[in-house]
């Protein structure tokens, strides 16, 4: 190489070299401070976010439509097989609706008969979905409502009918809800009609695993998994789905929320659940109540 | 090819900045357009990463467009957009972008094959010691079959992104006697 074009490059070179090395080492240095003090960082994280999806929502919006528009363009291709398939779904519902008619008025009497008080702390917030995780790695949303309107971390999100996940991530406009099917989401369990405790832990699949159960030859496919509120993070006896094996034997939930249109959604406020945890309160002429039952468990256990 | 040196030679900072500006824009696209709302379900494959591609390519044709300064925020920015360990990806990033730009002229005289193997050595490494550095450090790491398909795509992005950069923003490989004057700009 001729001695002139090294000269414009023998200077610039190691100064890029180095400022290369700066950066590296910069960031290397975040990603540690993230490693050490995992929640100040993921707090900075939300915050970076709240500031800079809320203001691109003009530009995201409109795409979103768009591309929602021309999936349900494609859908009325399928127009006459969806009327059929909506007419027994239809038959189906009717059937469904009597019952669900007849087990109400059966149910109001008998809350009436025993004077029944529901909880009337448990209502909901509704949001709307502003923006997924935007990695195939992450199964999040981003919602359109934060600490602002009174959000907890930890509290249930529902759609109409089954759990969604959980918030996990607050700032001020902004909340990002955990889905079920993320690595990283655990919720208990209670698989009914039998009643045992289980674990839906999600795997990245849409069809999150049911793990920890004490006995498996009481539950088969199709048994309603619903939260059992253990850990007093979310409120018990919200439906998460229908359980079902795999190809492999293992045990999975369906999913009853329709996780492919996530765009409203409902934040359960829940205040924890009230423990006993003195046993002063329950013991009634130097007899404690539970006692037989928890001799009972142990020996059962044994 | 005089014209085009003669371009790059009255190139005002106008131009410059111009670019690096939609770099950003580019770049503030490609993950909004991640970031919507479409797929909530979880799928078993994973897309290119296309900034990845596109800073890979444009720091080998024009590493002035890319400064190391603007790589860094960018994918800091990226890392912690897209809910990943905020850091460690954009370092790993950097280290591959400013290894394609100390070897943009060795590359361009060996032509486009041997670039685009150099990109694919680079776009595995990054994984490679990403998933290292996560599992030594108990991080979890992302499952290996997603991770290998996203890899894997964008390695094979890595042309069709050179193609469309040459096409839309006219990225092509400066000729070494433009390197000289664009290496003196301070």
């Amino acid at each position: 190489m001729a001695k002139d074009k090294n000269t414009g490059t023998e200077y610039t070179a190691p100064l890029r070299r180095l400022l290369t090395a700066v950066f590296v080492l910069l960031l290397l240095a975040v990603f540690l401070v993230w490693r050490i003090d995992s929640p100040r960082v993921e707090r900075l994280r939300a915050q970076i976010t709240d500031r800079i999806v809320p203001n691109m929502d003009w530009a995201m919006a409109p795409v979103t439509g768009t591309v929602g528009l021309l999936r349900d363009f494609q859908s009325y291709q399928r127009l006459a097989d969806q009327n059929q398939e909506l007419r027994s779904e239809l038959r189906q519902m009717r059937a469904w609706k009597e019952a669900a008619l007849q087990l109400e008025q059966e149910n109001a009497r008998l809350l009436d008969l025993n004077n029944v008080q529901l909880d009337p702390r448990l209502t909901f917030i509704t949001g709307v979905v502003l923006a997924d995780s935007g990695s195939p790695y992450r199964q999040s949303v981003l919602f359109y409502i934060g600490e602002r309107d009174g959000l907890v971390d930890g509290w249930a999100t529902m759609d109409g009918i089954g759990l969604v996940g959980r918030i996990a991530g607050l700032a001020p406009n902004t909340a990002r809800v955990l889905l079920l099917t993320d690595a990283n989401s655990r919720v208990p369990a209670t698989i009914q009609p039998s009643g045992q405790r289980a674990l839906v832990s999600g795997d990245n699949t849409a069809t999150p695993l049911v793990e920890f159960i004490e006995n498996r030859d009481v539950v088969r496919p199709g048994d309603r998994v619903v939260s059992s509120g253990d850990g007093g993070i979310f409120p018990a006896g919200l439906l998460i789905g229908s359980l079902e094996g795999d190809r492999n034997g293992r045990l999975r939930v369906r999913l009853s929320a329709d996780y492919e249109r996530l765009k409203f959604l409902r934040v359960m406020r829940h205040y924890g659940t009230p423990t006993v945890s003195d046993s002063v309160g329950i013991i009634r002429d130097g007899i404690p109540l539970g006692e037989p039952e928890n001799g009972e468990r142990a020996a059962s256990s044994e | 090819m005089a014209k085009g040196q003669q371009a790059v030679n009255n190139t005002p900072g106008f131009i410059l900045w111009s670019m690096r500006l939609a770099f950003v824009a580019i770049a503030v696209m490609t993950l909004l357009s991640g970031l919507l709302p479409l797929q909530t379900v979880p799928r078993n494959w994973a897309g290119p990463d296309l900034l990845f591609c596109l800073a890979l390519a444009w720091s080998v044709r024009r590493p002035e467009y890319v400064p190391i300064w603007l790589l860094a925020t960018v994918f800091l920015l990226a890392d912690f957009i897209l809910s990943r360990p905020p850091g460690l990806a954009a370092a790993l990033i950097l280290v591959a972008c400013g290894n394609m730009q100390s070897r943009a002229r060795p590359l361009h005289v060996a032509g486009f094959m041997t670039e685009w193997l150099r990109a694919a050595v680079l776009i595995v490494a990054v994984a490679v010691f990403y998933r290292t550095v996560l599992a030594i450090l108990l991080v979890p790491t992302p499952p290996l079959g997603l991770h290998a398909t996203q890899v894997i795509g964008t390695a094979l992005a890595y042309p069709i992104v050179v193609m469309i950069s040459a096409l839309l923003f006219g990225i092509r490989m400066a000729t070494p006697g433009e390197l000289d004057n664009i290496g003196q700009r301070p």
